[in-house]
């Protein structure tokens, strides 16, 4: 149990889904005790690597070494035999059942000859056990549906260790989690590497891998166009070598002051105990940022600014016009969108087509008269759609779900610009974006705030506030706790706000 | 490492109890079965009586085991539209062969199990292998077995069956214990299907597969085994119930069970229960009750003088309050 893993090696490995091509000749070596790193842009084929090494798919060609023995992985169980345990980006934990249950998944202990029965005392002493190690402190009776992402993942963690398995392969686990979560899984991590453990790693943030990393590969297009080693750590060369080109990556706007009217007012704002007293203003032209840690309340109060959630007080006003009351629909009507967080469940439609997606929030503009859809303009609106947002895709009758992560975004922003609002509030819109992606829809925010468009920005990464925003208003418990405009604008004094540390 | 214990524990999604939450269903539906009768009773006070209880419940028994195997099925997010056919065939072929072959019961019930087993494994092997969506699959099975008991029974229909049918339909099992045999079967079954469902892998697999039946497979569950599994024990509870009506009654015609439109009421007294029907959480005790519940309501209805035109809707009423109270219940725990 305590053994340090061999050399996991694959090499030459292609994988193509249907016509697409997504891993081409890829050899990656996973050495004893180290942290490695993939890098790359959204289907590049990292998630793609490390699920063939996990046996959840089979590789067309190429072969995958245990310590020289070849492994033959043709499903999840058969690589957890050998010691290789995936943790999924978004963890598969049955929401229904116990933690201890969904620890021992596939392996309940039984006692007892036939009808043997299951042995609940062992499983839940040693799924306490095995969290408590993990400094996770949750009562393994509970539903994993209470649990938070972050304490799934390291759930997910004791799970690959309860299995015996040394090789434990992340992927992408970061992006949910708030910065506080973040460290905690690093300080996991770094624990079960000093433990012998060998660790694989995705993420797109340059600061975490720097952090994390003994050895980087980055992929671009379904193959290795770098490896580096911790000493060899170069922030401008990976992203050269994830994207193929020149990201400026340092970019400082220049923080107006807006000025004019506000175009959108917030006043006393409340739903206890969620959030309450809050009072926000936002300018034509201006990027105001939301910044607080995920359960501050920020997202919260954005829904409820929308109509999507209940207010229990408080005043909202969109050029002038009192819209507290107003229905989702004439709210947009009025001008004020919400992008939201989640793509997935809540901006697009992931089977439906480019075109589909794209005039979903106009529909009601699109019939003639009988309700009958004018195709012709729904047609120039998802093509204006994909050429102004950069849409890489097939055409316009792709299904969105097909897409790479950034490609969906665009989609999704570009469904509620078409709707021409004057405010736009923009939930985490980098989130599960790639480096080259990112910077597109940076560019894109900046576009529509130089056309006169309100724009709230809401994250949870400094660097993103800090790029993007005239102006910062940090969340904390529900509340404004601070307010930072021009020169204040500063990694320092963003993340201390976002902290509680500073007050207003 | 307790500041990386408080860290991750958040205080505030502590701890919902699951239990508490699924007792209240019971008692509240325990408390809706004892107003229906205190409020009946008082009307017609022959609602009340020892004989009218005992029918209530022993015509709950037959709903009671259709609900337990749908809500097996329920729990692996599917559904069986086939059971009432099945039940309805089993009724007809055990009825007819009580009397025209003479056929003793303890031949009788191993040759329905099996029956109803095989019916079983078609849904299982449809939805399993060939993996056509359970409501579909079922709802095919559905007009074939009902098809096969018109071929079968072929005009005629069961108007008495032998005595030792009708004594376990009707009769004590254990001599001067009320309790009649059917009862004592349902009670049997209800105790296996929660020994199994809370203390077996077998159980424990259909669980997970509700949950989400990728992870289960990545677990290394056999998926199709355990969903061919439940569909076969689905098909021979519903074969049981058939002789278990037919015993009980005497009589079976060719739109038994789907006449009632059993399946439907065994999917509705599954979801009083508590079962959801996206699957992944069953309630067996809340099945059970449920069954009496749904059988007391019916009888009410007659009680009542209601018109006969009226008992469909007025069930569905009964249905609709409560799953929708329970369904409150659970969007806001």
């Amino acid at each position: 149990m305590s053994r340090t893993p061999g050399l996991l090696a694959a090499t030459g490995i292609d994988k193509r889904f249907g016509a697409n091509s997504v891993l081409r000749n890829v050899s990656l070596a996973l050495a004893p005790g180290e942290v490695h790193t993939l890098m790359g842009e959204n289907g590049a084929g990292k998630s793609t690597l490390f699920r063939i090494l996990a046996g959840i798919h089979q590789p067309d060609a190429g072969q995958i070494n245990l310590d020289g023995a070849t492994l033959d992985l043709r499903n999840p169980s058969a690589a957890y035999g050998h010691g290789i345990y995936l943790v999924p980006q978004e963890p598969a934990l049955l929401k229904e059942l116990s933690v201890a249950e969904n620890m021992f998944l596939g392996m309940l202990p039984t006692r007892g000859r036939f009808p043997s029965r299951i042995d609940w005392k062992t499983i839940r002493g040693q799924a306490q056990d095995s969290l408590s190690a993990l400094g996770l402190d949750v009562d393994v009776r509970d539903d994993a549906k209470h649990l938070s992402i972050a304490q799934q993942q390291l759930v997910e963690c004791a799970k690959a260790l309860l299995r015996g398995c040394r090789i434990i392969l992340f992927d992408e686990p970061t992006s949910p989690l708030t910065g506080r979560e973040v460290g905690i899984l690093f300080s996991i991590m770094r624990r079960l590497r000093g433990q012998g453990c060998t660790l694989g790693f995705i993420s797109h943030r340059m600061d975490e891998v720097s952090e994390i990393s003994d050895r980087v590969s980055v992929l671009r297009d379904g193959a290795v166009t770098d490896e580096v080693g911790r000493d060899g750590f170069d922030r401008a060369r990976l992203v050269r070598a994830m994207v193929g080109r020149e990201v400026i990556f340092d970019r400082r706007r220049v923080r107006r002051e807006a000025e004019g009217e506000p175009v959108l007012s917030v006043r006393g704002l409340a739903h206890a105990p969620v959030f309450s007293g809050v009072d926000f203003d936002v300018r034509p032209g201006e990027i105001l940022g939301f910044s607080g840690l995920i359960g501050s309340g920020r997202t919260e109060i954005a829904e409820a600014v929308c109509g999507l959630r209940a207010k229990s007080a408080g005043s909202v006003t969109l050029a002038g016009q009192d819209i507290s009351a107003s229905s989702i629909g004439d709210i947009i009507e009025a001008g004020l969108v919400y992008v939201p967080e989640d793509r997935a469940r809540h901006g697009v439609i992931l089977p439906m087509s480019i075109r589909d997606n794209a005039t979903a929030g106009q529909i009601g503009r699109l019939q003639r008269k009988g309700g009958i859809l004018n195709r012709g303009r729904e047609v120039a609106i998802a093509t204006d759609t994909m050429r102004r947002y950069q849409v890489r895709a097939r055409g316009i009758d792709q299904p969105v779900g097909q897409l790479s992560g950034g490609n969906q975004q665009k989609v999704v922003f570009g469904k509620w610009m078409s709707t021409n609002p004057k405010v736009a509030i923009l939930d985490e819109p980098t989130r599960g974006v790639d480096v080259g992606a990112k910077d597109e829809i940076y560019r894109l925010i900046e576009e529509l705030s130089a056309q006169g468009m309100a724009i709230v920005v809401i994250s949870s990464e400094l660097e993103e506030l800090i790029v993007l925003c005239d102006r910062v208003i940090a969340i904390y418990g529900g509340k404004i706790a601070a307010e930072l405009k021009g020169a204040d604008v500063t990694a320092a004094r963003v993340g201390a706000a976002f902290l509680g540390v500073e007050a207003h | 490492m307790s500041s990386t214990a408080t860290a991750v524990s958040d205080p505030s999604r502590r701890k919902k109890s699951r239990p508490r939450r699924r007792e209240l269903r019971e008692v509240t539906l325990l408390v809706a079965i004892f107003a229906v009768v205190l409020g009946v009773g008082v009307l017609r006070p022959s609602f009340m009586s020892f004989s009218n209880i005992e029918f209530m419940v022993l015509s709950s028994v037959v709903l009671g085991l259709v609900g337990i195997s749908q809500t097996f099925v329920i729990i692996t997010r599917g559904i069986d539209l086939s059971v009432s056919a099945v039940l309805g065939l089993s009724a007809m072929v055990f009825g007819l062969l009580s009397t025209t072959s003479s056929m003793p019961l303890w031949q009788a019930l191993p040759l329905c199990l099996a029956m109803g087993a095989v019916l079983g494994c078609f849904n299982g092997f449809l939805v399993a292998w060939l993996k056509i969506p359970p409501i579909i699959a079922t709802l095919g099975t559905y007009s074939l077995y009902g098809g096969l008991t018109f071929i079968y029974s072929n005009g005629l229909q069961v108007d008495q069956v032998s005595p030792n049918f009708a004594a376990f339909g009707n009769d004590n099992l254990i001599p001067g214990l009320p309790v009649p045999t059917p009862v004592l079967a349902l009670a049997a079954v209800a105790a296996a299907a929660w020994f199994v469902l809370n203390h077996m892998k077998f159980g424990r697999n259909i669980l997970a597969i509700g949950n989400n039946a990728a992870a289960a497979y990545n677990a290394g569950i056999s998926v199709r085994r355990t969903l061919l599994a439940v569909y076969t024990i689905s098909g021979a509870l519903a074969a049981f119930a058939g002789l278990v009506f037919v015993a009980y009654t005497g009589s079976a015609t060719a739109t038994t069970g789907t006449g009632d439109h059993v399946e439907l009421q065994s999917i509705a007294i599954a979801l009083i229960g508590g079962t959801a029907i996206a699957g992944g959480r069953g309630n067996l005790a809340g099945t059970v009750i449920g069954s009496v519940f749904l059988s007391v309501v019916i009888t009410a209805l007659v009680f009542l003088q209601v018109p006969a035109i009226w008992y469909s809707a007025g069930e569905g009423l009964m249905i609709l309050a409560a799953v929708t109270l329970g369904a409150r219940r659970s969007v806001n725990p």
